[in-house]
This record gives C-alpha cells, structure tokens and sequence, in this order.
C-alpha cells in the first residue's frame, strides 16, 4: 500500500477545480439568462448580440474555465473507475487533448463572430 | 488461506442509496451530462460562426422532440450541478458539515435545481 | 395542522408538510422515514469476482410455540466448504431475546446454528468488533435494536474487504492504512520535564466539546467500508477512519510534526480521492464526522500553499 509513496501533489488540481467553479457560477448564470433572452432570436439578432463586447468576452471566458473544469473532473472520474493502466493512461490523455480543442475551436468561433466585419 | 483466494464481501450491490452517495453519483452524471453539454455549445457557436444556414439545421434539429428532451436534461443539469457545486464550496470552506446540515442542504439543492428548470422552461416557452 | 395562533401559519404549514414527506437526518443513529430504494438498482451480484458471487442458501425455521417471530437474511461463507457465500435466513423468536442486533447473532449461534462466526466483545458500542452492514448500512450490531430494523432484516459484513469467515472481514489492509498515517505523537525539541499539558479548548479539539471529537473513535472501520471511493481505489486512497485520525494528530498541538504528516497526505489518492460523498458522516455509530476531518486537511494544505 504504501507502493510508490505520496506524490506530494494533488493540492493544484483539487485548487483549479475549485477556483474554476467559482468562477463559472456568475458565466453559466449568465450563459442561461441570455440563451433565455435569445432562444426564439433570428439570425441577425443572435449575431449582433455575440457582437457586443461583453458578450464576446464573457463567453470566451466561461469557454476557457468551462474546458478546464470539464478536463478535470472527467479526468477525476476516470483515475476512479479505469483501473486499467494503459487504457487509463489513453483515456487521460484523450481528455486533455479534446478538452483544449473543444476550447480552441469554441473560442475561435466566438471571436470569429465577434470581429468579421 | 492466502488473502487473494478469500470472497470479497458486496459493496454497491447491498449498500442502501442515502441522499449523501445519491447527490454524490447525480453530480457527477449530471458533470457527465455537462460535458457533452459544452459539446453541443460549441457546436452551437460554430454553426452561428459558420453562417445562416448551419445554424438554421442545428436550431431545427434542437426543435424536434429528441432535441427537446436533451435540451430539459441538460437545463436541469446545468442548475443541479450548479446549486449541488455551490454546496460543495461550503464544504470546502469548512462549512456546513454537520449531518442535519448536510441533508438540509441536499434537499434545498435538489428543490431549488428543479424549480430552476421549471422557471426556465416557463420562460423560454413564453418567448 | 399546526397551531391557529400561529403568527406564520404559512410558513408553519410549509414546515409540517416538508418534515412529513423529507426526511430531515439530524444525527447518523436516525432511520429514514420512507424507503424508496433499499439498494442500488443493480444485479445483486453486480461486479463481484466469481469466488465472491452470493448464491441462495437455507432456510432456519422457527421452532413451533415461538411468540414474535423475525426473519434475518445473514451472510454465510465457510472457508472450508469450497463453496461461494450465500445467504441463510433465520426465523428467529425475538420474544426470547435481548433487545440488540447483537442479541439475535448471539442467540442463534447458540440456539440454532452454532457455526455462524462473528466478532463481538464489548457488547456496548465501544470496542467496534461487531461493526457490520445491517440493513444496508454499516453500524454495530451492539447499539442497534431489533425493533430499528427491517422485515426481513438483512446483514452482511463490513463492505468490499476479504471475508475471512460469514460475518468476519480481514481488517489487515484497514489496519495498515491506520499506521500510514503514523498515529503518534511526534515532537523535535528537547522532552520536557513533565507531562505536555494542554488548555482545556486545546483538549477540546481533539476530545470534542460534545465528546465525539476525532479521538473518540473507536476504529470500527464502518466509514471506511461504506465510503464508495474507498471501494474503488481502497488500495490507495487511505479512507475516512484513517484520516480523521490523520486529523486526530494534526489538531493536537502537542504533536511537532504536522509539516511532515500533510507530506504524507497529499496525494492525488490518498487524501484527494475522498469527493465528499459523506457516506461517512452518514453512517458513523459515534456520530464522529470523518467527512468535516478530511475537509480540514484540505484546508490545511490549501494554508500551508498560499
């Protein structure tokens, strides 16, 4: 049991979930008032709202720590339940991996929207 | 008898469902759920990115029953996991462990993320 | 209906009917009201290595002439037989009975089946050797009484631990995991002429102003055995009895070694892997609260970083 000691970590991660928590109480409580306020926009109306500044940079905000939240507790979630090592490992790095794309290619579509003329 | 050869006793299997290891796995179904959530947020900025078109066939596909019924499940994650993630902060600042604490607490989350989803459901409808 | 001169009788109202329908737990001996699920919808041998799997066993009637007859479903595993674990039920005249859980697995073993094997000794809720999982839940057969439990009622051992006999695990990995946590006192500078004396708040840290501090426990282990991530990922992760006395020799102020003692804990398993499930506080037969223990570890590592 005492197998290959204490990793002396753990803490940052169990921080950062906690830290991006917070910080999306306020952007998902935002996020869904404004899909409330825009569920039956059209087209142009919907993008003229992603235009405005604060919408755009309150959604690439929610985006990054929705990402890392959600890298971080599927992570959590697969070091519990995959006990196999090398499937683990594929599985952990699949996380991390998609979770940065997922936020890159959201980020990049709001900012899209946000700059073309 | 070497210890590996021994039964090992049921766990999951007999173990009563209390609202402490209930909130705990809803959660986490509910982070679950989340996930393919922001999927489907990403698609949904990608689509208005991509022009009127891409988003008129995602907003039609969203309008169908199907569409509809993951639509409520993830309103109702979203504010479960939201009030039952503001209740674990209290636990992680020291607060709120005592057991009459704890399943008021539950029971408050599980009430609130309910009458959350109702609210927006209510709302969105009268749009 | 509550009091028509009630001030608020809305809000009394509200109150008499959320304490009707919700069970509202207030201290872990306390039952919940209504059952919804008495467990987990899956298979019953869900998951459980092949050796492990429960088949059927027998049936112990009860003798004729017996007054107030109830019906036990009990874990039975016999080392010697080869074969799996079963279940056995034993109708038992519970006229004829002390009061307790315990009372019951005494009597049959000396009236009807003299095999079945259990750990018992103080017969008072303080050694913790007949900590089991009674309906469904772990407490210590001593303190609950038969008339808390359910039709039938239902006992098996101590959760996910290998069982050595019918109601006996082997305790030997729990046990280990208690002496990670090096449960004594550590101190550097020179030792004093005379006992190390604590304020009597000090005392309370560990005693608890109510007594049911993190020193109060008994090592029973029944948090440890229902905590799901212990099941999971027990070979790593400590568990709540180990580290609520973790926190035990972290809150004593006489202890020199706490820098060194949070080394050992943080860990991406061993402490980290507790997600507050709070199966723990929930079932402690002390009413000790390993849940609130662990959290200020946390907390403590979260300090000793900023």
């Amino acid at each position: 049991m005492q197998n290959l000691g204490s990793a002396r970590e753990g803490a940052r991660q169990w921080w950062m979930q906690r830290m991006t928590a917070v910080a999306l109480i306020p952007l998902t409580l935002w996020l869904a008032a404004s899909l409330l306020r825009h569920v039956a926009d059209d087209y142009a109306t919907l993008i003229a709202w992603l235009r405005t500044p604060l919408a755009a940079v309150l959604m690439v905000l929610l985006l990054m720590a929705l990402c890392y939240h959600m890298a971080l507790g599927l992570k959590v979630i697969i070091e519990d339940y995959v006990h196999l090592d090398r499937l683990q490992i594929a599985a952990l790095t699949l996380i991390d991996l998609l979770s940065v794309a997922l936020a890159v290619v959201g980020i990049f579509a709001s900012l899209r929207v946000a700059l073309s003329a | 008898m070497p210890r590996a050869l021994r039964p090992l006793s049921p766990d999951l299997q007999i173990y009563r469902p209390q609202l402490t290891s209930v909130m705990s796995i809803t959660h986490r179904a509910t982070g679950v759920a989340l996930s393919a959530g922001a999927l489907l947020l990403v698609w949904w900025l990608a689509s208005a990115a991509a022009g009127p078109d891409a988003y008129a066939r995602l907003h039609a596909l969203l309008a169908t029953d199907l569409g509809l019924t993951a639509m409520l499940v993830w309103t109702f994650a979203l504010f479960y996991h939201l009030c039952n993630g503001i209740r674990h902060l209290f636990w992680d600042a020291g607060r709120g462990f005592g057991l009459r604490t704890i399943y008021a607490s539950g029971w408050t989350v599980f009430g609130t993320s309910i009458a959350l989803t109702a609210i927006a459901w209510i709302l969105s409808s009268k749009v | 209906m509550p009091a028509a001169t009630s001030p608020r009788p809305a809000l009394d109202w509200l109150k008499h009917l959320l304490e009707e329908t919700v069970t509202l737990i207030r201290s872990s001996e306390q039952q919940p009201r209504v059952t919804l699920l008495r467990r987990f919808p899956v298979p019953r041998n869900f998951a459980l290595p092949g050796n492990a799997r429960i088949q059927h066993g027998r049936t112990w009637r009860a003798p004729p002439g017996a007054k107030r007859v109830k019906r036990f479903e009990i874990y039975r595993y016999d080392p010697d037989s080869g074969e799996n674990p079963r279940i056995d039920t034993f109708e038992v005249d519970v006229g004829s009975c002390g009061p307790m859980v315990l009372d019951v697995l005494i009597k049959i073993k000396s009236e009807i089946d003299s095999t079945l094997t259990f750990r018992r000794s103080c017969r008072e809720g303080i050694c913790g050797s007949c900590a089991m999982n009674i309906d469904g839940s772990n407490w210590l057969a001593c303190t609950r009484t038969i008339a808390g439990t359910a039709e039938p009622s239902t006992i098996y051992p101590l959760n996910h631990l290998p069982i050595i006999k019918d109601l006996v695990p082997d305790l030997t990995h729990l046990y280990a995991q208690y002496a990670l946590i090096e449960p004594w006192l550590k101190t550097r500078g020179p030792v004093p002429e005379r006992e190390r004396l604590q304020s009597p708040a000090e005392a309370d840290r560990l005693n608890g102003k109510d007594g049911k501090g993190p020193a109060a426990c008994i090592l029973c282990f029944c948090c440890t055995a229902g905590c799901p991530s212990h099941w999971w990922n027990g070979q790593r992760f400590l568990g709540p009895a180990a580290l609520l006395q973790a926190w035990r020799w972290l809150a004593d102020t006489r202890d020199e070694a706490a820098g060194e003692r949070l080394d050992a804990l943080e860990d991406p398993f061993r402490l980290y892997r507790c997600h507050t499930i709070l199966n723990c506080t929930r079932t402690c037969p002390k009413g000790l609260n390993p849940g609130q223990a662990i959290g200020a570890i946390k907390q403590k590592i979260a300090q000793r970083r900023s």
